[in-house]
């Protein structure tokens, strides 16, 4: 005589709970990691802009501009904005490392500085866009893999 | 009576959630950037109120003597020039002149740019030549004109209010590629000019040709300039500040700044836009939004100076 099992079902769900726990926690740390590379990119351009560069035409107002919208982002994804703004924050950060190469190699609207110049500030700015960029791609391609193909 | 719901798109709720939190992301932008501004601003404000340590004006490039329909009359905007340096609302330390007073070193053409300069507000006016003030003499007539108290070829330096400034001149001789050239004498006389000050003195240095190499293709440099800068390397703050090159540009270098200055006479092409730096003859009612006057300040302490560019109004 064969018993009929009546429990094999608790397992499988306990998994699926820590799995989606696990997930959820994992979001929060990357988009928690998007928001704080956004902030810290914009505070360090708010800080050259105060200490000099507000004083070189049309790249001064450039970083005023960059310091306050990384800024914005970076609080907007930390509170849980919609994906957009991650996005946004990821397009942006490209774009930012564009206008670096350029004001290293042929200049950009009138403005060039020399290898990591001014330090700490080129590089760790340079560090946080890119890792924006990753973590961005990373949600973008996370999603993707979420969503089924039809 | 409608739903409220797209099939294919968002809901109603939806696109009210998105436009709030776009509305946010406007809102914060403005914000951030008025505290950014206004901390910006205080800190110069509350330099300005005690009193910048320093405060000049740089004019650069009239070409007295120019004829072409670039600017029919450089003499009028060379004029306006000055008019604008007048109402600054301060009376300068001292203008500087970044060279090519003249456009082609004639005597009546340096005759008329000092007796134009001599209407400047100022206590003191220095100058730089620049190529076209040294076209066939070497620089004979420039030094005429406004070498009086200068070193070797024109070059000279001097102390005000804590800043050491310095003149150089490296229009006299070029490289193959129409760069300028300081040479031997000028380099030691920087040399020695740099070596009793202290590294927290700031150091402002004026010349003709950019002491970086803006375009060397078209001679937008200082073949021997890296020897220069080798003796100011030291120094927690050094401004470059040239002309030449008739267009704002600005190259920072670790403690090492350089700003070109726009011209009062006409504008010249971008780095590399067409063969050659002939002066660019813009459409009527233009030519102003190109030409223009810098004001500089220095505060004690700012290892920055504090550049306001002024189009010609």
């Amino acid at each position: 005589m064969t018993s009929t099992p009546t429990n094999i079902t608790s397992s499988p769900p306990t998994t699926a709970v820590s799995s989606t726990a696990a997930n959820r926690a994992g979001r929060l740390a990357v988009r928690i990691g998007i928001a704080a590379t956004l902030a810290i990119s914009g505070v360090i351009h708010a800080y050259l802009y105060i200490h000099g560069y507000q004083y070189i035409p049309t790249s001064g107002t450039a970083f005023l501009v960059q310091a306050s919208v990384f800024c914005a982002l970076g609080v907007l994804v930390a509170a849980g904005g919609p994906a957009w703004l991650r996005w946004a924050g990821g397009v942006l950060s490209v774009a930012a490392l564009i206008a670096f190469a350029l004001s290293r190699t042929v200049g950009l609207s009138g403005f060039t500085e020399h290898g990591w110049n001014p330090a700490p500030q080129a590089a760790i700015s340079v560090a946080a866009e890119a890792l924006t960029v990753v973590l961005v791609a990373f949600t973008v391609l996370s999603r993707r893999r979420r969503t089924p193909i039809t | 009576m409608s739903s409220g719901r797209d099939p294919q798109g968002m809901t109603r709720r939806q696109l009210m959630v998105h436009s709030a939190w776009f509305g946010a992301a406007v809102v914060l932008t403005v914000a951030g950037g008025e505290v950014i501004s206004h901390v910006a601003g205080s800190a110069g404000a509350a330099q300005t109120q005690a009193r910048p340590t320093l405060r000049f004006a740089q004019i650069s490039d009239s070409h007295i003597g120019f004829t072409g329909t670039a600017n029919t009359s450089v003499t009028g905007t060379f004029t306006e020039a000055i008019n604008q340096v007048n109402g600054l609302g301060f009376t300068p330390d001292f203008v500087i002149h970044t060279g090519d007073l003249t456009h082609l070193s004639k005597p009546a053409q340096f005759d008329q740019v000092k007796q134009m300069l001599t209407g400047l507000n100022t206590a003191h006016i220095f100058t730089v030549p620049g190529e076209h003030d040294s076209v066939d003499d070497g620089g004979q007539k420039y030094r005429q004109a406004f070498g009086a108290g200068t070193r070797g070829d024109g070059w000279y330096s001097f102390d005000i209010a804590g800043v050491h400034v310095i003149g150089l001149v490296n229009t006299l001789s070029f490289s193959k590629m129409g760069a300028g050239h300081l040479g031997t004498d000028q380099l030691d006389f920087i040399e020695k000019d740099v070596a009793p000050l202290s590294s927290d003195t700031p150091v402002i240095v004026f010349s003709h040709f950019p002491l970086f190499a803006m375009y060397p293709a078209w001679g937008w440099g200082t073949d021997d300039a890296t020897q220069a800068l080798s003796y100011l390397r030291r120094f927690s703050s050094v401004t470059c500040l040239n002309g030449h090159v008739h267009q704002l540009f600005t190259k920072t270098e670790g403690n090492i700044t350089f700003h070109t200055a726009t011209t009062t006479a006409y504008p010249l092409p971008h780095p590399g836009d067409g063969p050659a730096p002939k002066p660019v003859t813009l459409p009527a009612g233009k030519l102003h939004d190109a030409l223009g006057i810098r004001e500089v300040s220095y505060i004690k302490g700012q290892q920055t100076l504090a550049l306001k560019e002024q189009k010609l109004s």
